[in-house]
Protein backbone atom coordinates (compact mmCIF):
# COMPACT_ATOMS: atom_id res chain seq x y z
CA UNK A 1 0.00 0.00 0.00
CA UNK A 2 1.60 3.53 -0.97
CA UNK A 3 0.97 6.78 0.76
CA UNK A 4 -1.30 7.96 -1.51
CA UNK A 5 -3.67 4.70 -0.47
CA UNK A 6 -3.98 6.15 2.57
CA UNK A 7 -4.62 9.72 1.71
CA UNK A 8 -8.41 11.47 3.11
CA UNK A 9 -10.63 11.76 0.81
CA UNK A 10 -11.18 14.91 -1.55
CA UNK A 11 -12.80 17.29 0.71
CA UNK A 12 -15.39 18.02 -2.29
CA UNK A 13 -16.40 14.17 -1.49
CA UNK A 14 -16.64 14.69 2.19
CA UNK A 15 -19.16 16.97 1.52
CA UNK A 16 -20.94 15.46 -0.49
CA UNK A 17 -21.14 12.82 2.05
CA UNK A 18 -22.52 14.70 4.86
CA UNK A 19 -25.02 16.24 2.99
CA UNK A 20 -26.48 12.36 2.81
CA UNK A 21 -26.01 11.95 5.91
CA UNK A 22 -28.13 14.87 7.67
CA UNK A 23 -31.57 13.64 9.45
CA UNK A 24 -34.44 14.34 7.23
CA UNK A 25 -36.55 16.42 9.34
CA UNK A 26 -39.72 14.80 7.08
CA UNK A 27 -42.37 13.87 8.79
CA UNK A 28 -44.51 11.01 7.66
CA UNK A 29 -48.33 9.66 8.37
CA UNK A 30 -48.32 6.03 9.66
CA UNK A 31 -51.70 4.04 9.91
CA UNK A 32 -52.38 1.32 12.67
CA UNK A 33 -54.10 -1.59 11.78
CA UNK A 34 -54.87 -4.43 14.29
CA UNK A 35 -55.13 -8.24 13.40
CA UNK A 36 -56.86 -10.37 14.87
CA UNK A 37 -57.60 -9.81 19.25
CA UNK A 38 -55.55 -7.14 19.40
CA UNK A 39 -56.57 -3.97 20.93
CA UNK A 40 -57.56 -0.97 18.59
CA UNK A 41 -55.87 2.21 19.14
CA UNK A 42 -58.25 5.33 19.30
CA UNK A 43 -56.45 7.58 17.07
CA UNK A 44 -55.29 5.33 14.00
CA UNK A 45 -53.17 7.81 11.77
CA UNK A 46 -49.77 9.50 13.62
CA UNK A 47 -47.25 11.45 12.00
CA UNK A 48 -43.71 10.14 12.95
CA UNK A 49 -40.10 11.66 12.16
CA UNK A 50 -39.64 9.59 9.00
CA UNK A 51 -35.50 9.52 9.92
CA UNK A 52 -36.37 7.35 13.10
CA UNK A 53 -35.66 3.23 12.66
CA UNK A 54 -39.15 1.15 12.38
CA UNK A 55 -37.80 -0.01 15.77
CA UNK A 56 -39.08 3.70 17.36
CA UNK A 57 -42.51 2.74 15.34
CA UNK A 58 -42.69 -0.48 17.15
CA UNK A 59 -41.83 1.15 20.61
CA UNK A 60 -44.11 3.94 20.42
CA UNK A 61 -47.17 1.33 19.36
CA UNK A 62 -45.88 -0.49 22.14
CA UNK A 63 -46.03 2.46 24.63
CA UNK A 64 -49.79 3.68 23.33
CA UNK A 65 -51.31 0.07 24.01
CA UNK A 66 -49.57 0.50 27.38
CA UNK A 67 -47.82 -3.09 26.96
CA UNK A 68 -44.61 -4.13 28.78
CA UNK A 69 -41.20 -5.48 26.87
CA UNK A 70 -42.24 -8.94 27.53
CA UNK A 71 -45.59 -8.37 26.04
CA UNK A 72 -45.63 -10.09 22.57
CA UNK A 73 -46.53 -7.97 19.82
CA UNK A 74 -45.68 -8.56 15.94
CA UNK A 75 -45.99 -5.87 13.45
CA UNK A 76 -45.94 -6.61 9.91
CA UNK A 77 -45.86 -3.81 6.75
CA UNK A 78 -48.85 -3.70 4.19
CA UNK A 79 -50.03 -7.23 5.94
CA UNK A 80 -47.01 -9.52 4.23
CA UNK A 81 -43.78 -8.89 6.00
CA UNK A 82 -41.96 -7.72 9.03
CA UNK A 83 -39.21 -5.31 8.41
CA UNK A 84 -35.79 -5.24 10.15
CA UNK A 85 -36.12 -2.47 13.44
CA UNK A 86 -33.44 -0.81 12.09
CA UNK A 87 -35.16 -0.09 8.46
CA UNK A 88 -35.52 3.93 8.03
CA UNK A 89 -38.85 4.65 8.21
CA UNK A 90 -38.31 7.01 5.25
CA UNK A 91 -36.94 3.78 3.66
CA UNK A 92 -40.12 1.98 3.66
CA UNK A 93 -42.33 4.77 3.10
CA UNK A 94 -40.97 5.33 0.21
CA UNK A 95 -41.16 1.35 -1.26
CA UNK A 96 -44.22 0.94 0.64
CA UNK A 97 -46.83 3.45 1.11
CA UNK A 98 -50.74 3.26 0.20
CA UNK A 99 -52.20 6.46 -0.56
CA UNK A 100 -48.90 8.77 1.23
CA UNK A 101 -49.35 5.92 4.35
CA UNK A 102 -47.58 3.20 5.77
CA UNK A 103 -49.46 0.77 6.83
CA UNK A 104 -48.34 -1.17 9.92
CA UNK A 105 -50.44 -3.79 10.70
CA UNK A 106 -49.91 -5.46 14.34
CA UNK A 107 -50.70 -8.16 15.95
CA UNK A 108 -50.23 -10.22 19.69
CA UNK A 109 -49.72 -14.14 17.37
CA UNK A 110 -47.44 -14.42 14.67
CA UNK A 111 -49.23 -14.08 11.43
CA UNK A 112 -47.39 -13.69 8.66
CA UNK A 113 -44.56 -14.88 10.41
CA UNK B 1 -12.85 -20.49 -12.95
CA UNK B 2 -12.78 -23.82 -14.07
CA UNK B 3 -13.87 -25.41 -11.18
CA UNK B 4 -17.40 -23.79 -12.04
CA UNK B 5 -17.19 -25.34 -15.02
CA UNK B 6 -19.99 -27.76 -13.88
CA UNK B 7 -22.73 -25.16 -13.91
CA UNK B 8 -22.81 -25.03 -17.34
CA UNK B 9 -25.96 -27.54 -17.27
CA UNK B 10 -29.05 -26.62 -15.73
CA UNK B 11 -29.42 -30.12 -14.37
CA UNK B 12 -29.52 -29.51 -10.61
CA UNK B 13 -31.21 -25.85 -10.02
CA UNK B 14 -35.13 -25.79 -11.10
CA UNK B 15 -37.63 -23.51 -11.18
CA UNK B 16 -40.56 -21.99 -12.81
CA UNK B 17 -38.21 -19.88 -14.81
CA UNK B 18 -35.82 -21.24 -17.35
CA UNK B 19 -32.11 -20.18 -15.78
CA UNK B 20 -29.22 -19.00 -18.25
CA UNK B 21 -26.17 -20.68 -17.58
CA UNK B 22 -24.43 -17.21 -17.34
CA UNK B 23 -26.57 -16.23 -14.57
CA UNK B 24 -26.33 -19.87 -12.41
CA UNK B 25 -22.24 -18.87 -12.90
CA UNK B 26 -22.64 -15.55 -11.43
CA UNK B 27 -24.63 -16.51 -8.90
CA UNK B 28 -22.63 -19.31 -7.90
CA UNK B 29 -19.40 -16.96 -7.54
CA UNK B 30 -21.56 -14.62 -5.21
CA UNK B 31 -22.25 -17.45 -3.32
CA UNK B 32 -19.04 -19.28 -3.20
CA UNK B 33 -17.84 -16.31 -2.12
CA UNK B 34 -15.83 -15.84 1.49
CA UNK B 35 -14.32 -13.19 3.65
CA UNK B 36 -11.51 -13.84 5.90
CA UNK B 37 -11.92 -12.69 9.90
CA UNK B 38 -10.26 -12.62 13.00
CA UNK B 39 -12.64 -13.19 15.65
CA UNK B 40 -10.97 -12.18 18.89
CA UNK B 41 -12.29 -12.48 22.80
CA UNK B 42 -12.50 -9.78 24.54
CA UNK B 43 -8.94 -10.50 26.79
CA UNK B 44 -11.09 -8.88 29.91
CA UNK B 45 -13.58 -11.28 29.26
CA UNK B 46 -11.67 -14.41 29.40
CA UNK B 47 -12.25 -17.15 32.00
CA UNK B 48 -9.29 -17.81 34.13
CA UNK B 49 -7.58 -20.45 33.15
CA UNK B 50 -8.10 -19.40 29.68
CA UNK B 51 -4.90 -20.25 27.45
CA UNK B 52 -3.97 -16.82 26.44
CA UNK B 53 -2.06 -16.04 23.12
CA UNK B 54 -4.72 -18.30 21.42
CA UNK B 55 -7.94 -16.57 21.76
CA UNK B 56 -8.30 -15.62 18.25
CA UNK B 57 -10.43 -18.01 15.89
CA UNK B 58 -9.34 -17.28 11.61
CA UNK B 59 -12.22 -18.15 9.36
CA UNK B 60 -13.17 -17.79 5.99
CA UNK B 61 -16.39 -16.75 6.32
CA UNK B 62 -18.99 -17.42 3.53
CA UNK B 63 -20.66 -13.99 2.36
CA UNK B 64 -23.98 -15.42 2.28
CA UNK B 65 -23.92 -16.25 6.43
CA UNK B 66 -24.55 -14.56 9.00
CA UNK B 67 -22.63 -14.31 12.30
CA UNK B 68 -24.75 -16.48 14.98
CA UNK B 69 -24.33 -19.46 12.44
CA UNK B 70 -20.37 -19.23 13.01
CA UNK B 71 -21.09 -19.50 16.84
CA UNK B 72 -21.00 -23.86 16.78
CA UNK B 73 -17.53 -23.39 15.18
CA UNK B 74 -16.16 -20.79 17.24
CA UNK B 75 -17.65 -22.65 20.58
CA UNK B 76 -15.98 -25.53 19.27
CA UNK B 77 -12.46 -23.77 18.96
CA UNK B 78 -12.58 -21.94 22.12
CA UNK B 79 -13.42 -25.19 24.25
CA UNK B 80 -10.58 -27.35 22.43
CA UNK B 81 -8.26 -24.93 22.69
CA UNK B 82 -8.51 -22.28 25.00
CA UNK B 83 -10.87 -22.70 27.79
CA UNK B 84 -10.66 -25.13 30.44
CA UNK B 85 -13.30 -27.50 31.48
CA UNK B 86 -14.77 -25.28 34.12
CA UNK B 87 -15.08 -22.40 32.13
CA UNK B 88 -16.61 -24.15 29.37
CA UNK B 89 -19.82 -25.23 31.24
CA UNK B 90 -20.09 -22.09 32.79
CA UNK B 91 -20.59 -19.84 29.02
CA UNK B 92 -23.42 -19.67 27.16
CA UNK B 93 -23.36 -18.91 23.59
CA UNK B 94 -26.90 -16.61 23.84
CA UNK B 95 -24.31 -14.52 25.65
CA UNK B 96 -22.22 -14.08 23.01
CA UNK B 97 -21.84 -10.83 20.71
CA UNK B 98 -19.36 -8.93 18.32
CA UNK B 99 -17.73 -5.47 17.73
CA UNK B 100 -15.36 -4.58 15.81
CA UNK B 101 -12.39 -2.66 16.20
CA UNK B 102 -13.97 0.67 16.90
CA UNK B 103 -16.32 -0.50 18.86
CA UNK B 104 -19.48 -0.54 16.24
CA UNK B 105 -21.55 -3.39 17.01
CA UNK B 106 -22.09 -6.01 14.28
CA UNK B 107 -25.78 -6.85 13.16
CA UNK B 108 -26.87 -10.50 13.60
CA UNK B 109 -29.26 -9.87 10.67
CA UNK B 110 -26.87 -8.28 8.03
CA UNK B 111 -25.13 -10.79 5.95
CA UNK B 112 -21.29 -11.06 6.65
CA UNK B 113 -20.39 -10.11 3.51
CA UNK B 114 -21.98 -6.99 3.76
CA UNK B 115 -20.58 -6.18 7.26
CA UNK B 116 -17.07 -6.92 5.51
CA UNK B 117 -18.09 -4.82 2.32
CA UNK B 118 -19.47 -2.12 4.90
CA UNK B 119 -16.95 -1.93 6.89
CA UNK B 120 -14.11 -1.58 3.83
CA UNK B 121 -15.63 1.54 2.69
CA UNK B 122 -16.11 3.41 5.95
CA UNK B 123 -12.54 2.23 7.14
CA UNK B 124 -10.05 5.19 5.31
CA UNK B 125 -7.29 3.15 4.83
CA UNK B 126 -8.55 0.88 2.58
CA UNK B 127 -10.66 2.92 0.65
CA UNK B 128 -8.91 3.45 -2.00
CA UNK B 129 -11.04 1.49 -5.35
CA UNK B 130 -7.43 -0.01 -6.30
CA UNK B 131 -5.99 -1.38 -2.98
CA UNK B 132 -9.35 -3.12 -3.00
CA UNK B 133 -8.49 -5.78 -5.47
CA UNK B 134 -6.19 -7.55 -3.12
CA UNK B 135 -7.37 -6.58 0.24
CA UNK B 136 -6.63 -9.43 1.72
CA UNK B 137 -7.08 -8.48 5.43
CA UNK B 138 -9.31 -10.00 7.78
CA UNK B 139 -11.90 -8.19 9.21
CA UNK B 140 -10.85 -8.02 12.55
CA UNK B 141 -13.74 -8.54 14.69
CA UNK B 142 -14.08 -8.41 19.30
CA UNK B 143 -16.66 -11.22 20.76
CA UNK B 144 -17.83 -10.84 23.96
CA UNK B 145 -18.73 -13.60 26.14
CA UNK B 146 -21.46 -11.72 28.37
CA UNK B 147 -24.37 -8.83 28.54
CA UNK B 148 -25.42 -8.80 24.86
CA UNK B 149 -26.89 -5.64 24.39
CA UNK B 150 -30.61 -6.32 23.18
CA UNK B 151 -31.61 -3.19 22.76
CA UNK B 152 -28.60 -2.11 20.15
CA UNK B 153 -28.77 -5.74 18.87
CA UNK B 154 -32.62 -5.24 18.26
CA UNK B 155 -32.95 -8.80 18.23
CA UNK B 156 -32.84 -12.31 20.14
CA UNK B 157 -29.16 -13.11 19.63
CA UNK B 158 -29.78 -16.83 18.42
CA UNK B 159 -29.64 -18.35 15.56
CA UNK B 160 -33.86 -18.81 15.30
CA UNK B 161 -34.29 -15.08 15.35
CA UNK B 162 -31.75 -14.77 12.82
CA UNK B 163 -34.08 -17.23 10.53
CA UNK B 164 -37.42 -15.21 11.15
CA UNK B 165 -35.41 -11.97 9.98
CA UNK B 166 -34.06 -13.94 7.20
CA UNK B 167 -37.59 -14.83 5.88
CA UNK B 168 -38.62 -11.18 6.95
CA UNK B 169 -36.37 -9.57 4.17
CA UNK B 170 -36.58 -12.19 1.73
CA UNK B 171 -40.75 -11.42 1.76
CA UNK B 172 -39.92 -7.59 2.24
CA UNK B 173 -37.80 -8.01 -1.03
CA UNK B 174 -40.76 -10.02 -2.84
CA UNK B 175 -42.83 -7.56 -1.95
CA UNK B 176 -40.92 -4.73 -3.57
CA UNK B 177 -40.61 -6.69 -6.64
CA UNK B 178 -44.24 -7.79 -7.24
CA UNK B 179 -46.44 -5.61 -4.92
CA UNK B 180 -47.08 -8.61 -3.24
CA UNK B 181 -45.60 -11.64 -0.90
CA UNK B 182 -47.79 -14.37 -3.14
CA UNK B 183 -44.80 -16.18 -4.81
CA UNK B 184 -42.89 -16.60 -0.97
CA UNK B 185 -46.19 -17.54 0.67
CA UNK B 186 -47.10 -19.91 -1.96
CA UNK B 187 -44.41 -22.31 -0.93
CA UNK B 188 -44.51 -24.60 1.73
CA UNK B 189 -43.18 -23.91 4.90
CA UNK B 190 -41.05 -26.75 4.96
CA UNK B 191 -39.17 -25.26 1.28
CA UNK B 192 -39.01 -21.94 2.96
CA UNK B 193 -37.24 -23.36 5.60
CA UNK B 194 -35.13 -25.60 3.12
CA UNK B 195 -33.83 -22.38 1.59
CA UNK B 196 -32.58 -21.36 5.30
CA UNK B 197 -30.97 -24.43 5.66
CA UNK B 198 -28.90 -23.84 2.46
CA UNK B 199 -27.46 -20.58 4.06
CA UNK B 200 -26.64 -22.52 7.21
CA UNK B 201 -24.88 -25.83 5.21
CA UNK B 202 -23.50 -23.18 2.56
CA UNK B 203 -24.89 -25.46 -0.03
CA UNK B 204 -25.84 -23.46 -3.25
CA UNK B 205 -28.47 -26.14 -4.46
CA UNK B 206 -29.96 -26.49 -1.28
CA UNK B 207 -30.78 -22.96 -1.50
CA UNK B 208 -31.45 -22.32 -5.15
CA UNK B 209 -34.07 -25.26 -5.85
CA UNK B 210 -36.53 -23.13 -3.35
CA UNK B 211 -34.82 -19.67 -4.22
CA UNK B 212 -35.16 -19.97 -8.04
CA UNK B 213 -38.93 -20.22 -7.53
CA UNK B 214 -38.98 -16.45 -5.92
CA UNK B 215 -35.53 -14.28 -6.93
CA UNK B 216 -36.41 -13.72 -10.69
CA UNK B 217 -33.98 -14.83 -13.32
CA UNK B 218 -33.23 -12.84 -16.64
CA UNK B 219 -34.29 -14.31 -20.02
CA UNK B 220 -32.07 -16.07 -22.14
CA UNK B 221 -33.10 -13.63 -25.14
CA UNK B 222 -31.93 -10.87 -23.47
CA UNK B 223 -28.10 -9.85 -23.01
CA UNK B 224 -27.00 -11.41 -19.65
CA UNK B 225 -23.92 -9.25 -18.86
CA UNK B 226 -24.20 -5.62 -20.07
CA UNK B 227 -21.54 -5.55 -22.62
CA UNK B 228 -20.21 -2.01 -23.04
CA UNK B 229 -20.79 -2.76 -26.89
CA UNK B 230 -24.27 -3.94 -27.20
CA UNK B 231 -25.72 -0.58 -25.50
CA UNK B 232 -26.40 0.99 -28.48
CA UNK B 233 -28.57 -2.02 -29.74
CA UNK B 234 -30.22 -2.50 -26.54
CA UNK B 235 -31.40 1.20 -26.42
CA UNK B 236 -33.03 0.74 -29.88
CA UNK B 237 -34.85 -2.41 -28.83
CA UNK B 238 -37.84 -1.89 -26.35
CA UNK B 239 -38.40 -4.98 -24.38
CA UNK B 240 -41.95 -6.01 -26.21
CA UNK B 241 -39.98 -6.57 -28.84
CA UNK B 242 -38.40 -9.60 -27.61
CA UNK B 243 -41.05 -11.90 -28.81
CA UNK B 244 -41.92 -12.39 -24.71
CA UNK B 245 -41.35 -15.98 -23.88
CA UNK B 246 -44.00 -17.26 -21.77
CA UNK B 247 -42.04 -16.73 -18.50
CA UNK B 248 -40.94 -13.65 -19.37
CA UNK B 249 -43.41 -11.81 -17.32
CA UNK B 250 -42.15 -12.94 -14.34
CA UNK B 251 -38.17 -12.07 -15.35
CA UNK B 252 -35.88 -9.52 -13.69
CA UNK B 253 -36.45 -7.29 -16.39
CA UNK B 254 -40.39 -7.17 -15.56
CA UNK B 255 -40.61 -6.64 -11.52
CA UNK B 256 -41.89 -3.67 -10.86
CA UNK B 257 -39.04 -2.50 -8.74
CA UNK B 258 -35.71 -4.43 -8.49
CA UNK B 259 -34.52 -4.52 -3.83
CA UNK B 260 -31.68 -2.38 -4.04
CA UNK B 261 -30.40 -0.98 -0.74
CA UNK B 262 -27.53 1.59 -0.90
CA UNK B 263 -24.81 2.05 2.24
CA UNK B 264 -23.08 5.12 2.71
CA UNK B 265 -19.34 5.19 5.06
CA UNK B 266 -20.59 5.31 7.83
CA UNK B 267 -24.03 6.55 7.49
CA UNK B 268 -27.55 5.94 6.26
CA UNK B 269 -28.83 3.55 3.97
CA UNK B 270 -30.78 4.30 1.15
CA UNK B 271 -33.63 2.67 -0.62
CA UNK B 272 -35.82 3.21 -3.19
CA UNK B 273 -37.87 1.87 -5.86
CA UNK B 274 -35.58 0.83 -8.84
CA UNK B 275 -37.35 0.05 -11.80
CA UNK B 276 -35.77 -2.33 -14.16
CA UNK B 277 -36.09 -0.41 -17.37
CA UNK B 278 -35.94 3.43 -17.89
CA UNK B 279 -39.23 4.91 -19.59
CA UNK B 280 -37.44 5.00 -22.95
CA UNK B 281 -37.79 1.15 -22.57
CA UNK B 282 -33.74 0.77 -22.09
CA UNK B 283 -32.20 -0.76 -18.81
CA UNK B 284 -31.88 1.11 -15.67
CA UNK B 285 -28.04 1.35 -15.07
CA UNK B 286 -26.11 1.21 -11.91
CA UNK B 287 -24.79 4.48 -12.96
CA UNK B 288 -28.07 6.18 -13.65
CA UNK B 289 -29.71 5.31 -10.41
CA UNK B 290 -26.15 6.10 -8.43
CA UNK B 291 -26.75 9.24 -10.32
CA UNK B 292 -30.42 9.82 -9.45
CA UNK B 293 -30.28 8.82 -5.67
CA UNK B 294 -26.74 10.31 -4.67
CA UNK B 295 -25.89 13.26 -7.46
CA UNK B 296 -23.32 14.78 -5.50
CA UNK B 297 -21.40 11.75 -5.17
CA UNK B 298 -22.21 10.43 -8.56
CA UNK B 299 -22.99 13.75 -10.81
CA UNK B 300 -25.28 12.93 -13.68
CA UNK B 301 -22.86 13.77 -17.02
CA UNK B 302 -24.18 16.52 -19.48
CA UNK B 303 -26.04 14.35 -22.30
CA UNK B 304 -24.17 15.11 -26.14
CA UNK B 305 -27.82 16.02 -26.79
CA UNK B 306 -28.33 18.72 -24.74
CA UNK B 307 -26.95 22.39 -25.86
CA UNK B 308 -26.55 24.11 -22.49
CA UNK B 309 -24.52 21.79 -19.65
CA UNK B 310 -26.50 21.69 -16.82
CA UNK B 311 -24.74 21.39 -13.14
CA UNK B 312 -25.69 18.55 -11.25
CA UNK B 313 -28.85 18.55 -9.56
CA UNK B 314 -29.37 18.52 -5.82
CA UNK B 315 -31.81 15.53 -5.45
CA UNK B 316 -33.32 14.32 -8.16
CA UNK B 317 -33.84 15.40 -11.82
CA UNK B 318 -36.96 14.97 -14.00
CA UNK B 319 -37.79 12.05 -15.75
CA UNK B 320 -37.63 13.58 -19.01
CA UNK B 321 -33.82 14.17 -19.00
CA UNK B 322 -31.75 12.17 -21.15
CA UNK B 323 -30.07 9.04 -19.77
CA UNK B 324 -26.57 9.41 -19.05
CA UNK B 325 -23.77 7.93 -20.79
CA UNK B 326 -21.56 5.44 -18.63
CA UNK B 327 -18.40 4.51 -19.47
CA UNK B 328 -15.20 2.83 -17.77
CA UNK B 329 -13.55 6.14 -17.95
CA UNK B 330 -16.95 7.92 -16.00
CA UNK B 331 -16.62 5.36 -12.92
CA UNK B 332 -12.81 6.45 -12.55
CA UNK B 333 -13.42 10.33 -13.02
CA UNK B 334 -16.33 9.67 -10.15
CA UNK B 335 -15.65 10.47 -6.50
CA UNK B 336 -16.93 7.27 -5.30
CA UNK B 337 -17.28 4.06 -5.65
CA UNK B 338 -20.06 0.84 -5.98
CA UNK B 339 -18.85 -2.34 -4.46
CA UNK B 340 -21.14 -5.39 -4.67
CA UNK B 341 -20.82 -8.69 -3.33
CA UNK B 342 -16.57 -7.39 -2.54
CA UNK B 343 -16.68 -6.44 -6.21
CA UNK B 344 -16.09 -3.09 -8.32
CA UNK B 345 -19.27 -2.65 -9.98
CA UNK B 346 -19.22 -0.93 -13.78
CA UNK B 347 -21.61 1.61 -13.99
CA UNK B 348 -23.00 0.44 -17.06
CA UNK B 349 -24.54 -2.80 -15.03
CA UNK B 350 -27.84 -3.00 -15.26
CA UNK B 351 -30.32 -2.92 -11.72
CA UNK B 352 -32.39 -6.04 -13.16
CA UNK B 353 -29.36 -8.01 -14.18
CA UNK B 354 -27.74 -7.33 -10.80
CA UNK B 355 -30.75 -8.38 -9.17
CA UNK B 356 -30.61 -11.39 -10.67
CA UNK B 357 -27.39 -12.61 -10.46
CA UNK B 358 -25.31 -10.93 -7.87
CA UNK B 359 -28.46 -10.58 -5.54
CA UNK B 360 -27.59 -11.47 -1.51
CA UNK B 361 -29.23 -15.15 -0.19
CA UNK B 362 -32.28 -12.67 1.44
CA UNK B 363 -32.91 -11.65 -2.09
CA UNK B 364 -31.73 -8.39 -1.57
CA UNK B 365 -28.97 -6.30 -3.49
CA UNK B 366 -26.23 -4.67 -1.28
CA UNK B 367 -24.46 -1.58 -2.97
CA UNK B 368 -21.88 -0.25 -0.64
CA UNK B 369 -20.42 3.19 -1.93
CA UNK B 370 -17.18 4.15 -0.69
CA UNK B 371 -15.25 7.44 -1.51
CA UNK B 372 -11.86 7.46 -3.81
CA UNK B 373 -8.85 8.27 -2.51
CA UNK B 374 -7.13 8.88 -5.72
CA UNK B 375 -9.81 11.66 -7.38
CA UNK B 376 -8.12 14.96 -8.80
Amino acid sequence: MTAADLADPPTEALAALQTYKQKDPLKVVVLFKAIGNAPILKQKFYKITAANRFQAVIQFLRRELGYKPGDPLFTYINNAFSPAPDDPVINLYKSFSTNDHLIVCYSTTAAWG
Amino acid sequence: MSAYGTTRHQSTVTGPYTTPASTILFRRLSWEGTVPLEIRVDSKELPDNSDRGLECYYIQAPRVAYLPLLLPSIKNYLMDVVFDETAGKTLKEEDWWFENEDGTLLKWHWPIGLIYDNHTISSKSLSNAAALADATAPLRIIMHLASPPADKLLMQPNPEACKQAFMGQMKEADFIRWGNTKRMTSIRKQEQDGMWEGVKDHNFDEYWRVASKIIPTTSPVRPQSPPPSSSVSMHTRPPSADGALPSDKDGAYNVRSVPVRIYLPDGPVLQDLVPPLLEDGSPHTLSRYLSHLIPLLFPPKPSTTTTAARPPLPASFPGGRPSTTPSASDARSSMAFALIQGVLAPGESEMAWLGACLTGADGWLNVCVGLRTDHR
